[in-house]
């Protein structure tokens, strides 16, 4: 097996992705040819810049003391929270064996 | 519609026409134009009714009116309301009804807004010209043999097309700002933070950020100061004080320094795209600004930072669409699978591989790929300080300048199905968004000459943090000129 076809099912797997055979064929390609895109980042200088996760300057909503106040609120209904369920049993979301 | 957002408040409120009648008059262009235009993936005809009856018994009852009385605003399908089918344009959530309101269609309703429908997008937000629809793609109201741009095409198509006078879009890369652009319409992305994300379906958290489309520069003010401000259910949304966004249309922009970065006037750059926005810099020179060159020398980088990081959190974002707690299940194959694989996960595979397009599928492996171990220092680490530098070059410009003006596309509306066969090539049309998105800034289009084919150019304004005043005070003044 090429590598490109090893990559990509690794990490389709990782994603839970069950793909057909011509999408890991089309995907193996295309993620190579996409991560090669990338590589231009390698040529920047990078050294003592501290990684941005979040754009700075902006303080999150909260209280004086950091932290918004803990009060209990309302949340939805149970019934409104499984409404939307593919499968439901016994008050809650049911899915399929995972221990034998 | 006829009349823009402000007009038809003020003409509500004053009892010139009816929310009623406004609303049928916005169902009525829906159902006209949409067949051809595929703008609305849901219309709320009842809901919308109900709306406007409400509105028009409020006013009977003698209490005030909101800001947005009795105005119709199309919803991009990637914000939940409640009772009202949300898909984000995708197939795993076809049949899905939020039990709940995002923070700004609540805000929309308590300003007496009517909400007549969801709109077309990219699956996920995830695409530049509606294509990766599950639905269809929204088509170019002046050329549907083109693309309307996306990810929000079909909230600009609603405005473009005449069928609402604003509607709300998100943008991650330029998703508010390309569409705008494309269709000859006011586009805002606001500040990250500014608007609060909660009920919208999420992509890229570090980068979304809910905005107003409109037909004119005061309409997507008035709206966006309506939705505007921190929400305890965004932890992200910013805390500062809401400026008069509506006020600063018509402020003096007399010795404004704009100013003009060299690199979004580079080679790939359509020559009457580049004529067009060098006219309105020009113009705004004339009534007084001071324009100025500026180095954004990041800005070829982004493209490459914005598909590492997107992508990345996209692909933990999507998590939760595994068909268990909302949305399509699939019960997966257990003979196809390895004999390590139980149910639950061959129905989770199953469930992704039948619910997700092509370009979701593409972005969770790369997503996935980024942050994968061994590859995390590389790839999105390595991003995420390139993101730094460019965050540091808006920060030196704009202690040289008060706003940036640049085109916001680099070309103008192309031809439906002409970029789909090549992703790259798609990434790249979002060159001029991606900056402004990745270091969080506020910036708009607004539509500036069109091209001698009759296609609309985007004028891009770039603001520092938290002032979209400037941003909106330019637009402004650029609109009153071409009147």
């Amino acid at each position: 097996m090429n590598q490109d076809l090893e990559r990509l099912r690794h990490v389709a797997n990782l994603a839970e992705l069950s793909l057909t055979e011509e999408e890991e064929q089309r995907f193996a390609g295309e993620l190579g040819r996409i991560l090669t895109l990338f590589t231009e980042l390698d040529a920047i200088d990078t050294t003592d810049v501290p990684p941005t996760a979040h754009v700075a300057g902006i303080e999150p909503v909260s209280s004086e003391e950091g932290w918004r106040a803990d009060v209990v609120q309302p949340g939805l209904p149970h019934d409104e929270a499984l409404a939307g369920a593919p499968s439901v049993d016994h008050g809650g979301f049911a899915v399929p064996t995972f221990v034998e | 519609m006829a009349e823009d957002v402000i007009a038809i408040a003020e003409r509500v409120r004053r009892g010139e026409t009816t929310a009623l009648a406004v609303a049928e008059e916005a169902l009525a262009r829906i159902a006209a134009r949409n067949g051809e235009l595929n703008a609305f993936l849901t219309v709320s005809t009842v809901e919308v009714l109900e709306q406007a009856r409400a509105v028009d018994a409020k006013r009977a009852r003698g209490e005030a009116l909101g800001p947005l009385a009795g105005v119709p605003i199309a919803l991009k399908d990637a914000l939940c309301t409640r009772g009202v089918r949300t898909t984000a344009g995708s197939k795993i959530l076809e049949h899905w009804i939020p039990p709940y309101d995002a923070t700004v269609v609540a805000k929309l309703r308590a300003a007496d807004a009517v909400l007549p429908g969801k709109t077309n997008m990219d699956e996920f937000a995830m695409g530049s010209s509606n294509e990766s629809s599950a639905f269809g793609p929204a088509k170019h109201p002046l050329d549907p043999t083109r693309a309307p741009g996306g990810s929000s095409g079909g909230s600009a198509v609603a405005v473009a097309g005449g069928m609402t006078p604003a509607s709300l879009g998100s943008d991650t890369g330029g998703s508010i700002r390309q569409p705008a652009a494309f269709t000859g319409t006011v586009g805002v992305k606001p500040t990250y933070g500014r608007v609060s994300r909660y009920g919208l379906v999420a992509f890229a958290s570090s980068l979304d950020q809910i905005g107003p489309f409109a037909s004119d520069v005061r309409g997507a003010a008035r709206v966006l100061s309506v939705i505007a401000g921190p929400d305890p259910r965004d932890m992200t949304s910013v805390a500062a004080p809401l400026d008069d966004f509506e006020g600063a249309c018509g402020t003096s922009v007399k010795g404004l320094r704009i100013g003009v970065p060299e690199e979004y006037f580079a080679a790939g750059l359509d020559p009457e795209v580049e004529a067009s926005v060098r006219a309105a810099i020009a113009r705004l020179a004339s009534d007084g600004c001071m324009v100025k060159k500026v180095q954004l020398a990041h800005t070829r980088h982004a493209v490459a930072t914005y598909y590492v990081l997107a992508p990345a959190e996209a692909s933990s974002n999507l998590a939760r669409f595994d068909g268990v707690r909302f949305g399509l299940r699939v019960p997966g194959d257990r003979r196809t699978a390895s004999s390590t694989r139980s149910a639950l996960r061959a129905m989770y595979g199953a469930t992704r591989e039948a619910g997700f397009g092509d370009e979701v599928k593409r972005r969770i492996l790369v997503g996935t790929f980024v942050l994968s171990a061994g590859y995390y220092d590389a790839y999105y680490l390595k991003a995420q300080k390139v993101r730094t530098l460019i965050r540091r070059d808006f920060e030196a410009a704009f202690r040289e300048v008060d706003a940036i003006v640049c085109p916001t596309t680099p070309s103008p509306a192309f031809r439906l199905g002409e970029k789909t066969g090549d992703p790259l090539a798609m990434y790249l049309a979002d060159v001029y968004t991606l900056p402004a998105s990745l270091a969080g800034l506020p910036a708009m289009s607004v539509p500036c000459a069109p091209t001698r084919a009759g296609l609309p150019v985007g004028l891009q304004i770039i603001a520092p943090a938290l002032r979209e005043t400037t941003m909106f005070a330019l637009a402004a003044a650029w609109e009153a000129a071409q009147a």
